[in-house]
């Protein structure tokens, strides 16, 4: 399959009529790529097939894209994991910053906890039902917003809540979902994907889509994101995290949970 | 709420963790990423790597998972499957460049003197590391081709975001958008080819 003198290798210093024939035109690159995305409709297909087997050079250029293609997506990946990266040493920087805010009973415990948890997650084993317990007695998901279903804009997301206000988790995931694809960082969004995902007893996802909402300062709906977010971490035995969201909540509940959580 | 019994339960998880990783959704692929790298750390730490090796060596490993999801050649049945899979093959993707390390400092003559007898490649292994070699010279001059470049071909290729759109955003017709791309395709692979 692969030539030998293919043009990434080390040969191309000792055949330099190689370059030009590698020089694609734009249209034959469109064709290249709409055979790699298999878009081509039949007619076309069976051409390009027949020019490629006729054409060792086409053949070549098929490879050569695909290995351009597949290069950008990775360094693409490359970029994204750099950024992952970046954000693991902040994270962990803030978590240190904001222990030693917290007054020294809390910390003691928190330090006590966090050797229990290496000892072998005995303590959190055992913590489990209370947890749980915990969470069942302050859940209740949010009401949503009134839906008015009348302008086009907003139709789907209204679609949706309705779904959502009917405890129709699954089908209020998947339509808001798609609404999400085009807006990422939408706060409303990711909060009722948040709401719906905790609902629907997925508290992960849950607090995927609430740390998405919480990275907006501005969000109308930082408070609320933060008090279902420690919820979340609380179901899911993140007892320090849950504290932290709690903290930050600030509102009677939270402080009730986080005294709770202590005791 | 609508019951469900335990095996469409799985099998929907399964489902949505797989399309997410096939979509590249940012938050979930973030999320694995940082749960599992201090765990890879620490074993490289371990056998004699360094911090930057860790590093290197796991998002090497995490790419290669990732683009195994997205080419079907692994299924997670659920994120605990993914995350003993990320590590294992970060295990030995750095047991590999130990042993190669060595293999390099002890045996650089024997390993010339095998190439030169052996009848030319055709293993499909060998054909798979080629690739893969290929593939990271463009990634290495991936970096050379410019800001501008590097956006257009990353939204176009890794986002997919439909040419139209992108000409939208920037402002230009779609046919100077196409012509624009082109343009950046074939810097990267002229980059490419006088690279070695």
């Amino acid at each position: 399959m692969f030539r030998k003198a293919s043009c990434f290798g080390t040969h191309i210093k000792l055949n330099p009529e190689l370059e030009e024939k590698n020089n694609i035109s734009q249209d034959i690159l469109e064709a290249i790529e709409r055979y790699l995305k298999n878009t081509m409709d039949a007619n076309e297909l069976a051409s390009f097939m027949k020019e490629m087997e006729q054409n060792p050079v086409l053949h070549q250029q098929v490879e050569e894209t695909k290995i351009l293609i597949s290069g950008v997506k990775k360094a693409a990946k490359k970029n994204k994991l750099d950024e992952f990266h970046k954000d693991l040493t902040k994270h962990n920087m803030f978590n240190e910053q904001d222990e030693s805010i917290f007054k020294l009973n809390f910390r003691t415990l928190s330090i006590a906890a966090s050797i229990l948890i290496l000892v072998g997650g005995f303590w959190f084993f055992n913590r489990t039902p209370q947890n749980e317990k915990l969470f069942n007695q302050y859940f209740e998901p949010d009401r949503g917003l009134a839906t008015t279903m009348s302008t086009t804009d907003n139709y789907n997301f209204e679609d949706a809540m309705l779904d959502y206000k009917n405890s129709k988790y699954d089908l209020a995931i998947k339509k808001w979902e798609v609404l999400l694809k085009n807006k990422q960082e939408n706060d409303t969004l990711n909060y009722f994907l948040g709401s719906a995902q905790l609902a629907n007893k997925n508290e992960i996802k849950a607090i995927l889509y609430y740390t998405k909402v919480i990275e907006n300062r501005e969000s109308i709906f930082l408070n609320e994101a933060y008090y279902y977010l420690g919820l979340a971490n609380l179901k899911a035995n993140n007892i320090n995290e849950a504290i932290l969201n709690f903290k930050q909540n600030n509102s009677p509940k939270s402080e009730k949970i986080i005294s709770e959580l202590r005791n | 709420m609508q019951e469900k019994d335990t095996l469409t339960k799985n099998y929907s998880e399964q489902e949505e963790l797989v399309k997410s990783i096939q979509n590249n959704d940012e938050l979930l692929l973030k999320k694995l990423y940082q749960e599992n790298y201090y765990k890879t750390e620490k074993y490289i730490l371990k056998n004699s790597g360094t911090v930057a090796q860790a590093k290197d060596t796991y998002q090497e490993a995490f790419i290669a998972v990732w683009e195994n999801v997205q080419n079907n050649k692994f299924n997670p049945k659920n994120s605990t499957a993914l995350n003993g899979y990320i590590y294992t093959i970060a295990k030995n993707k750095w047991l590999d460049q130990l042993k190669s390390s060595y293999f390099k400092k002890t045996h650089k003559l024997d390993k010339y003197d095998h190439k030169l007898k052996n009848e030319p490649d055709t293993g499909f292994e060998e054909n798979e590391l080629e690739q893969d070699s290929k593939i990271n010279k463009v990634v290495v001059q991936f970096k050379a081709i410019g800001k501008e470049c590097q956006q257009l071909l990353t939204v176009f290729y890794y986002d997919n975001v439909p040419l139209k759109e992108i000409a939208a955003k920037l402002k230009l017709t779609e046919a100077s958008t196409r012509n624009k791309k082109y343009r950046c395709l074939e810097k990267l692979r002229a980059l490419v080819l006088t690279s070695n």
